[in-house]
């Protein structure tokens, strides 16, 4: 499809991260993007923004040209971790206010377990702003108790005086009947209008109170910081001159909303930023056929993985950020804190360890010369020479080899008796291990053969330890992006506006009554649409795919399956059954197929297709692979390899066809690619390096 | 014996964590029983041949020492001649194997390379129900074990690949709930068999000989590690007594459990001969477990991020008297064996801190299961609703106690009120923290909460398997105690009755109430001490109230329109009192 109005044609998308802010811009006409990084600003995130927008206006666009803008930001997500919120209330059914305070009433498991001073993390709704609400509803959505209206009015105007900025409110069963929810919207309005106001029953009308109200509290504590800074945003981008009504914000979920629509549920955006990475990786594969992907995104501090079968990133409802769970559906992105930064050091009784703690930005990597002492992987990294000290983000910066070299050799190679470049290269073994975990904890632990996948190396130092990564994994490629700096902010090219339904209940698939679970489906279906029809999307443009979350009766944990359009039949529910089956024999081993069924939720899915950016194939410019070579240097690439002479190519010069064979290393301004001795490396006519296993 | 370098020393290990964390989690997400999934009461290891863990998944530290002991029992039952590639070994005996009771079932499949016996991949987790006179097998007014549910010695389940239908078939003639005993047992046998492929390919690929080097090297170096701690500890003594309210059957006779460490060099002895007598009723632990709450201590105090393996169970060498409540004869009953453990654990923690420099910490709320069974008039078939309830921790140096947590070896999830109501025939009425449960100090003990149910069906058979009723949990440095907890059933009625901390079989109709009130956490150092500010927040958010600010910290807190001041003046003339 092609935008229809022919004036305006840069798309800008951007990422706020901690240090920089990405910007990529997509010039519809000609397919080209740019892209640029401009220093992040956190107190007033948009600043930066304003910053790059200019940017691309000082190289002649126009503001009106602007035909959409998408935004992968960490307001609300800072204002959660930071405990920078706003000042929260919280309606509970009346006596069971320890719903939110027991929480799950565990310290967690691992070494959690064994901390005698373990915390829980603080109460974002605390309990002087806690109200309880005289009603109740019970598990078949039957009201047991009215609400008592005039209670619940005298305590919203407590909360008012108490000059409570938003309120979440979580009953217990309102998933199934939100009658009182409703209620205290409405005396909301009457009473208290200016007030933030998050339903458990808007946010996540899903079983397990709990889940729901930590959802719901923190939509409540996030939602004025954004609303707020969105609104800011939007009338500062107004001024320049900016008139498309496209600005998205990218979510969890790995879909974008309108800022209209994340201003009213912040809560799906708090993994806003490790999302455009994973759908760059799925937009970037799919250009090129590939449908199987690991992404492994590595930057200073902590490596993010997540797994895309067939084109579908694998999604999770047991998110949690600072110990507090976010149940709503999110990329499953499994994080582990391996980074440049992370620290490797001799324990008090000899044992090398490495992480999890990381040196940061400041003082960082002794090789940064700035006062750091403790060795890191980037450290490791120049020490066997992967990293120039003299061309490191394309020569900026001026690195300090000789005092990574004299460090590691006193704190970790002498201390352990081994050769300096074998301890720098035992060093960079255990945290490749590490992040070799996460990988298989999102693959070969949920049943997926690691052979059939792709590895999508980005961040500043994903390219450098994916090769070997791969080769240990026996994953058979890698694919290294032609921007793999700024892979987030171009992932924000590639989506489409994405909102979750569901709706809980609880039923045997055999006892499941067919006109009461489709006028259910139905109700989320018209929401869905009116939703995405005020969001100015037109029918031709909705797509929406329905769901069944189902498990064996009695199981505690539910899969979610995709089921036919409803209205739903009786050979739909039977072919559910099937599926269901075939899905828990691949992700658990074993099936039971004389085990009754159960139903648990009713989830949708519903897309507005944004037209998609058709980014340009390289340029094929005749150019020969050695006219991209720079020189050579001596890398050591393990003790079976040995120190080896290394061709050296500048990334800029690589495209379609080029060939190259490991040992080799490509250097670019934010990254540097490893090709092992055993590998070799082709570059596809979207200019990605494709490196697989030499034959 | 080669030598492991220290790289693939630290790739060895981090491949055994992935191994076991992949095992917990088949084992979570294939559990049937709410226990498994919702509480998720399982634990996972690797074993060398020899029964030693090598690796472990913990959710609840006790686990550690029942699998040991659990391989101890098969290495006796079979020699290696009878030991194949495709068996699986059950057990939940106290006595012939490690289980702490028969609701806790082990599963230990032997793991081969190249036709070689080299471990064993193992799992134990808790069954809804495996017989015996009350549902959820643990009655209270149990004399012998054989009044504990059925019994099962290590014994062959699984048979090269084949499983035996006779003993499922036992097991589940046996069950209040069969699907789920057998549902969660075939679970535990696939994340065993998921372990043992796992460990056959880390060995194909690093080598057989290097793996088992390997072994005894993170031993080694967990030994050295814990050793070094010890050592850095001046030479002493410590002494520490606890309570547990009673042993189900002499109701008004506490049960001492005590603990003498001392502390040589690098070597600690801890001694337990001063423990009581065994019991009548199932307060007994067996040694095993005594074993496991000495390296949960240690790992505590030593580093929480311990690589645990056999390295920290060969530092602990314990002394226990034979008829004790530590070290009972058999067939002496053992079914509530968790809040002994608690007393122990917490006379551990007290003998402890008079010889390390550790911050200190008060007493906490032990811990606690309801279980209601019978015949559901919902479904016709037999259920058993099982909660695990934890309440308030101790406070501690330079921090309070936290509110609603499970505390020191226990650490299950509580289940969601919505999953409880769906599925069993039983309503929540209340369920909220308890104001002045913490114990008040300078740092207040954590809150116990209430839990109060309405009986839907008819004949539900309750049962409480708790303590801290009569004794309460400990201040410290001049705190005060917490306040205990509290069973009562029909409160408010004609027939209230307030029932003792372990309690069988009460049958209860449909409208009638059981209220549980959980432990709160003792305090730390003298209430007084406690910032004027702090107190007037804990009355603010309603965990103190103005009377026991008062009374207990000497602080006078105002009510002022919707909230709370702080009374300065009329603060210090209370405080000054005291002086």
């Amino acid at each position: 499809m092609v935008d229809e109005t022919p004036m305006p044609k840069y798309r800008v998308t951007v990422d706020t991260g901690g240090t920089f802010s990405d910007f990529v811009f997509f010039n519809e006409d000609s397919g080209e993007i740019g892209i640029t990084k401009v220093p992040s600003t956190p107190k007033e995130p948009f600043q930066a923004i304003l910053a790059g927008v200019k940017e691309l206006l000082d190289q002649g666009a126009a503001a009106g040209e602007i035909s959409f803008f998408c935004h992968g930001t960490t307001v609300g997500t800072n204002a959660l971790l930071e405990e920078k919120g706003a000042k929260t209330g919280l309606l509970v059914t009346q006596g069971f206010r320890g719903i939110y305070e027991v929480m799950e009433q565990t310290r967690g498991y691992g070494p959690a377990t064994y901390d005698l001073f373990f915390e829980k993390p603080r109460l974002l709704a605390p309990p002087f702003y806690t109200e309880e609400i005289p009603e109740r509803v019970d598990f078949r959505g039957n009201a047991l108790k009215p609400i008592d209206v005039e209670t619940a009015r005298e305590a919203i105007r407590r909360l008012k005086k108490k000059d409570v900025q938003s309120v979440a409110v979580c009953f217990l069963f309102s998933f199934l009947n939100p009658d009182h929810e409703l209620k205290i919207k409405d005396l909301f309005a009457e009473e208290f209008p200016q007030a933030g106001l998050s339903l458990s029953y808007e946010v996540l009308p899903q079983i397990r109170e709990f889940y729901r109200m930590s959802t719901t509290v923190i939509n409540a504590y996030i939602q004025p910081v954004m609303a707020n800074y969105l609104g800011h945003l939007e009338s500062r981008m107004r001024e320049l001159g900016v008139t498309t009504p496209k600005l998205y914000i990218m979510q969890s979920n790995g879909g974008v909303s309108t800022f209209q629509g994340s201003s009213k549920k912040p809560v799906a955006t708090v993994l806003s930023g490790p999302a455009g990475g994973v759908i760059a990786s799925m937009g970037t594969c799919e250009r090129v056929g590939i449908n199987n992907i690991i992404t492994f995104d590595m930057g200073g501090t902590s490596c993010d993985v997540a797994l895309i079968h067939q084109g579908n990133p694998v999604i999770t409802t047991q998110g949690k950020i600072n110990l507090r769970p976010i149940a709503l559906p999110m990329l499953d992105i499994h994080t582990v804190s391996a980074g440049g930064g992370t620290i490797a050091r001799i324990d008090a009784v000899g044992g090398l360890q490495v992480g999890p703690d990381s040196a940061g930005a400041d003082p960082g990597p002794v090789c940064y010369d700035r006062g750091g002492e403790n060795i890191t992987i980037t450290d490791a990294n120049m020490v066997i020479g992967v990293l120039d000290p003299d061309h490191f983000l394309g020569g900026r910066m001026k690195l300090n080899k000789s005092k990574a070299e004299r460090l590691l050799e006193d704190k970790i190679a002498k201390p352990l008796k081994m050769d300096l470049l074998e301890a720098a290269d035992g060093v960079l073994d255990i945290i490749n291990v590490k992040m070799e975990e996460a990988i298989k904890a999102v693959s070969s632990q949920r049943g997926y053969d690691i052979r059939d996948f792709t590895l999508v190396a980005f961040g500043g130092g994903g390219p450098m330890h994916a090769g070997r990564m791969a080769l240990d994994l026996g994953i058979p490629s890698v694919l290294i992006p032609l921007t793999p700096g700024v892979h987030s902010a171009l992932g924000l090219l590639m989506s489409d506006v994405k909102h979750d339904y569901v709706r809980s209940k609880l039923v045997g698939l055999d006892d499941l009554e067919l006109n009461e679970i489709n006028p259910m489906f139905s109700r989320l279906i018209d929401q869905a649409r009116a939703d995405l029809h005020g969001e100015g999307f037109q029918d031709s443009e909705i797509k929406m795919e329905p769901y069944l979350d189902l498990r064996y009766a009695g199981q505690g944990y539910e899969l979610t399956v995709p089921c036919p359009m409803p209205p739903l039949t009786k050979q739909d529910l039977a072919l559910m059954r099937g599926r269901f089956d075939t899905m828990h024999e691949q992700n658990s081993g074993h099936k039971a197929e004389t085990e009754p069924v159960e139903l648990v939720s009713l989830r949708l899915i519903s897309f507005g297709l944004v037209p998609q950016a058709k980014l340009s194939p390289g340029k094929v410019t005749g150019r020969t692979v050695e006219q991209a070579t720079t020189g050579t240097r001596k890398i050591f690439f393990g003790k079976r390899h040995g120190l080896l002479d290394t061709q050296i190519y500048n990334r800029d010069v690589l495209e379609l066809g080029h060939k190259i064979s490991g040992p080799a290393i490509v250097e670019q301004l934010d990254t540097t690619t490893v090709i092992h001795p055993e590998q070799e490396a082709t570059v596809d006519n979207y200019r990605n390096i494709i490196i697989r296993e030499q034959k | 014996m080669s030598i492991v370098d220290p790289v693939t020393l630290q790739v060895i290990q981090a491949r055994l964590a992935g191994i076991v964390q992949e095992m917990q989690n088949s084992l979570f997400r294939t559990g049937y029983s709410t226990i498994i999934r919702e509480s998720q009461d399982a634990s996972c290891a690797i074993l060398n041949r020899q029964g030693e863990v090598v690796a472990q998944h913990v959710v609840l530290p006790l686990h550690m020492g029942a699998f040991p002991a659990c391989a101890a029992g098969i290495l006796k039952n079979y020699s290696a001649g009878e030991v194949h590639e495709g068996d699986a070994f059950i057990t939940n005996h106290p006595y012939l194997g490690g289980s702490p009771h028969a609701p806790d079932m082990a599963v230990l499949s032997p793991i081969f390379f190249q036709g070689e016996w080299v471990g064993f991949a193992a799992n134990l987790a808790h069954k809804s129900d495996i017989g015996g006179p009350v549902p959820g097998s643990c009655w209270s007014q149990a004399r012998e074990i054989y009044q504990e549910g059925l019994h099962v010695p290590p014994i062959k389940y699984v048979t090269g690949y084949q499983t035996s239908k006779d003993i499922e078939a036992v097991l589940g003639a046996n069950s209040r709930t069969p699907e789920l005993v057998i549902g969660d047992l075939r679970g535990q046998v696939g994340a065993a068999r998921l372990g043992e492929k796992r460990f056959q390919e880390m060995m194909e690929r690093y080598g057989k000989e290097t793996i088992l080097s390997s072994f005894e090297q993170l031993f080694a170096l967990t030994e050295a590690k814990v050793r070094a701690e010890i050592a850095s500890w001046p030479d002493g003594v410590g002494e520490g007594e606890r309570f547990v309210d009673s042993d189900g059957i002499d109701l008004d006779k506490p049960v001492r459990l005590h603990v003498r460490i001392e502390k040589k060099g690098k070597d600690l002895l801890f001694d337990f001969t001063g423990c009581a007598d065994q019991t009548k009723g199932p307060a007994n632990i067996r040694p095993t477990i005594v074993r496991a709450a000495c390296c949960y201590l240690l790992t505590c105090l030593v580093d929480p991020a311990l690589a645990i393996n056999y390295g920290l169970a060969k530092v602990i060498d314990i002394k226990v008297r034979d008829g004790s409540v530590v070290n009972p004869h058999f067939p002496a009953p053992v079914n509530t064996y968790n809040p002994t453990v608690h007393a122990l654990v917490e006379s551990l923690l007290e003998a402890s801190s008079q010889i390390t420099p550790h911050k200190k910490v008060g007493d906490g709320c032990s811990s606690r299961s309801i279980i209601i069974g019978g015949r559901s008039n919902k479904t016709g078939k037999g259920y058993v609703q099982y909660e695990i309830f934890g309440g308030g921790s101790g406070g501690r140096s330079g921090k309070d106690g936290v509110s609603g947590t499970n505390v020191n070896q226990s650490n299950a999830k509580i289940a969601p009120i919505e999953i409880i109501e769906s599925e069993f025939s039983t309503r929540l009425r209340r369920f909220e923290l308890i104001p002045d449960s913490g114990g008040p100090g300078a740092f207040r003990g954590g809150l116990g909460f209430v839990r109060e149910y309405e009986v839907l069906d008819n004949d539900a058979r309750f049962s409480l398997r708790s303590t801290k009723h009569s004794v309460a949990p400990k201040g410290i440095d001049g705190g005060d105690d917490g306040q205990t907890g509290r069973c009562t059933l029909n409160p408010g009625q004609p027939d209230e009755r307030v029932i003792p901390s372990r309690f069988s079989d009460h049958v209860l109709h449909p409208g009638e109430i059981f209220s549980l009130d959980t432990p709160g956490g003792g305090g730390l150092g003298d209430p007084q001490e406690r910032d004027p500010q702090r107190v007037l927040n804990d009355v603010r958010h309603g965990y103190v109230t103005q009377e026991k600010a008062r009374e207990a910290y000497r602080v006078a807190i105002d009510a002022q329109g919707n909230d709370f001041v702080l009374n300065e003046s009329e603060t210090r003339a209370l405080r000054a009192q005291q002086l």
